[in-house]
């Protein structure tokens, strides 16, 4: 299964699953839910943080927090 | 007949405005309140409450500007004040009604909020904002059918060009507010014997505050040990997880609102690339993007710097001939010297700050307005997290430079403890604007105005003071990195809001209201040091300063002029010297000598331990005492002329002033920091370390300087 600091830019993916963390109900209030699509808009300078595009949002995570979103790729 | 009036009663409420980040909820509030808000501080903590009173008709109403938040479960500090005042726990805020403010193009997140909200069971209502993005993004929303959904009032509205706002106006005066039903049903959160049992041994009204108690007793200090154990007890007989419970209810609530928004929602697929996507491709390139903060930071300083000289001088030159045409008004007194040689100078010292400190905090709103701030921290976060910070605490350290105050303030999103910690430990370190003045008289008395190539080597010097602050940040933060073991996570997560025009009116408030505020808190200070310090500099003990100036040798008569204006000098001298504040002076003169300052600079280190600022009042103060304020000299002037009467050199050399500048860099010269550090950190052991710390730090720092200019 993928994460979504794997996403490469132009990819799409539709979020499957947040893994269980304590971060987990942070990532969901702010948006990241199961069946959301998600792709990946700028990685910073130094390939993290990674900005992701959620729905008309965008929102900034480190790696390790993209690590506990498992995607899987559209097509 | 006359008519009968009959006094109305003035009805007054509390209306609070809550919502995510970016929705534009701080535009609604300056447009509903304008010039009328005040600031001040939410009960037992420190982050600014803005509020204003609004008269609608012959009732009067309170709005609250609360911080942004994503849910009602607090993750940082500012979103605990939003939880505190949501419940009631802050009594002196508690809101009657709560308008929610959602962005129309996100509106599922911003549902989230709304929703927990309204199964608290607070009258509400809720606004649509940025109607005019979620256009452009071909979003709609029937507003009839989320009113019949939700059961609460909605207005769709656009704050930035001011439309809806009337709309809201009428709202909040009608009070047109409606207490909704719960939105998720009650058994879904709590097992109904459970929830009955909390509601009525606390008196709540609904299962949802039975479920906030639950999930908040053991964070928040307003149950008794005694009622916590029962809470607990009941939690424990009822087999009951909160953790888990509460992932099933953020599902639960998406879900729920998922089916709302499919009967409101008309959304057409637009293709259009976002303006702000393209922006961000330079705004957040490898090279340019740092290019461009880069570019940013030095626009600022240079203009805070070449804008504000003119205004400036002239109210330095203003405060100079006010105190000599109030001595030249008043009779001769000592009521007329505490104010012409004490208070006049001290609060000119803070005055002159008004528009660096205006034009700072002007930038900084542009910067955050704008949306660019975030892109800040998304940018150094790599870069700050080797030291043990991170990008959020970009914001704060930039703040800094204005004030440390709002900076350590700006901590409080850091969500993490440890990166919150180490960032409010290291703030006071940035070279803020209370630092400007003294090192712009250092510089201007020790430094040669000449050029450097194409550099003004003045200027290159105040440059190199800033940068010397950036590097006591980066290292000291490095160092408590090592030093602090925490275990906790280091995160983040932020929101990259649209790149937006910024709103000058919102500017001008912030910049009017954040200045007004800093020179009312500064001049309180000051003033009050002002007095003492002349007080103590006009008298001495008894005996003492007839002494001194006995000692002084009287010039014989028909001396040239030159020898009567050096016995009056040594006059004044040998009064200072031997009045209260001279003997404290000379007292820890020893400590400071190998710094290179003699006595009177002792003074002023000694006075500026309360603010830095008070430097400079010092300095007019003492080279003002005993002497004629009529000759308008400025303080740079004067203190350039001073020369130390033993040796007959220069007082202030090159090396004395690299030495005190170094110092004041450093050290930790400021109690509103003090005071606002132990409430951040909820206690005196860091305020305490923090202010050791910086004072061993600025000491050997400026004997190293000492050592190597002189």
């Amino acid at each position: 299964m993928r994460t979504a600091d794997t996403i490469q830019q132009g990819e799409v993916a539709i979020i499957d699953k947040i893994l269980p963390s304590e971060l987990t109900l942070n990532l969901m209030e702010m948006g990241f839910l199961p069946g959301k699509r998600i792709s990946l808009l700028q990685r910073a300078p130094l390939k993290d943080p990674m900005a992701f595009r959620l729905g008309n949002t965008v929102i900034a995570l480190r790696k390790t927090e993209a690590q506990l979103i498992e995607v899987i790729l559209e097509n | 007949m006359p008519e009968v009036l009959t006094p109305e009663k003035l009805s007054t409420f509390t209306v609070a405005l809550i919502g995510n980040p970016n929705v534009g909820k701080t535009t609604i509030f300056n447009r509903l309140t304008g010039l009328r808000q005040k600031v001040g501080n939410y009960p037992g903590v420190t982050v600014d409450k803005r509020y204003a009173s609004l008269k609608i008709g012959n009732q009067s109403a309170t709005i609250i500007d609360l911080p942004g938040t994503y849910s009602i479960y607090p993750n940082s500090e500012d979103e605990v004040i939003v939880h505190r005042v949501l419940n009631g726990l802050d009594k002196t805020s508690k809101p009657d009604f709560v308008l929610a403010v959602v962005d129309m193009s996100s509106m599922e997140r911003g549902l989230f909020l709304v929703t927990q909200i309204m199964d608290l069971g607070l009258p509400m209502a809720v606004v649509l904002n940025m109607s005019d993005t979620a256009e452009e993004q071909g979003i709609k929303v029937k507003t009839h059918q989320l009113y019949k959904a939700l059961g609460v009032p909605v207005i769709q509205t656009n704050a930035r060009s001011n439309k809806g706002i009337s709309g809201i106006t009428d709202l909040i005066g009608d009070q047109m507010f409606e207490q909704p039903a719960s939105f998720l049903e009650s058994d879904r959160l709590l097992p109904e014997q459970l929830s009955t049992a909390i509601q009525e041994r606390f008196s709540l009204t609904n299962s949802y505050q039975a479920y906030q108690l639950i999930r908040f007793h053991d964070k928040e200090p307003i149950l008794s040990h005694e009622e916590s154990e029962w809470l607990r007890q009941e939690i424990k007989g009822a087999d009951f997880d909160i953790k888990s419970k509460q992932l099933q209810e953020t599902q639960d609530r998406y879900a729920a609102i998922q089916q709302v928004l499919e009967t409101v929602v008309e959304k057409t697929d637009m293709k259009k690339k976002r303006l702000t996507d393209k922006l961000d491709r330079i705004f957040l390139h490898k090279v340019g993007g740092y290019a461009i903060f880069l570019g940013i930071l030095l626009m600022i300083f240079q203009a805070v710097f070449a804008w504000s000289a003119m205004p400036m001088d002239l109210i330095d030159g203003f405060f100079a001939s006010l105190s000599a045409s109030v001595a030249g008004l008043l009779p001769e007194g000592v009521l007329t010297d505490l104010i012409t040689e004490g208070i006049i100078p001290g609060i000119g010292g803070v005055v002159i700050f008004i528009p660096q400190i205006a034009l700072l905090f002007a930038f900084l709103g542009i910067l955050e307005d704008t949306g660019y701030m975030s892109r800040v921290v998304f940018l150094m976060d790599r870069v700050m997290r080797p030291f043990g910070l991170n990008g959020k605490s970009v914001v704060p350290l930039i703040s800094g430079i204005a004030c440390a105050i709002p900076g350590i303030m700006a901590t409080r999103n850091i969500g993490n403890w440890k990166d919150r910690l180490i960032t409010i430990m290291v703030t006071p370190l940035m070279s803020c604007s209370a630092r400007l003045p003294v090192y712009v008289i250092l510089i201007g008395i020790a430094v040669p105005a000449t050029n450097i190539g194409p550099f003004n080597l003045q200027a290159l010097v105040m440059l190199g003071m800033y940068l010397l602050g950036v590097i006591a940040v980066l290292v000291t933060a490095w160092v408590l990195k090592l030093v602090l073991n925490f275990k906790e996570r280091s995160y983040l997560m932020v929101e990259m809001p649209l790149f937006r025009v910024p709103r000058w009116k919102d500017v001008l408030i912030t910049m009017y209201s954040k200045s007004k505020t800093f020179v009312f808190e500064a001049g309180k200070v000051i003033l009050a040091i002002s007095i003492v310090l002349w007080v103590l500099a006009s008298y001495g003990p008894s005996g003492a300063r007839e002494e001194a100036i006995a000692a002084v040798e009287v010039p014989a008569d028909g001396a040239s002029e030159e020898v009567m204006l050096d016995y009056q000098h040594n006059l004044e001298s040998a009064e200072l010297e031997s009045s209260y504040i001279g003997i404290a002076g000379q007292f820890i003169e020893p400590a400071i000598r190998p710094l290179g300052y003699d006595w009177k600079i002792g003074i002023a280190l000694i006075t500026s331990f309360a603010a830095r600022e008070v430097f400079v009042s010092t300095m007019a103060t003492l080279y003002s005492v005993g002497s004629e304020v009529e000759d308008e000299l400025t303080i740079q002037e004067k203190l350039k002329s001073e020369v130390n009467p033993n040796t007959g050199e220069a007082v202030f050399n090159l090396a004395t002033a690299i030495s005190l500048m170094v110092f004041y860099a450093f050290a930790m010269q400021c109690m509103s920091t003090l005071a606002v550090v132990y409430r951040e950190t909820k206690g005196w052991k860091w305020p305490l370390i923090q202010t050791i710390y910086m004072t061993v730090l600025a000491y050997v720092s400026a004997f190293i300087a000492y050592q190597l200019f002189s």
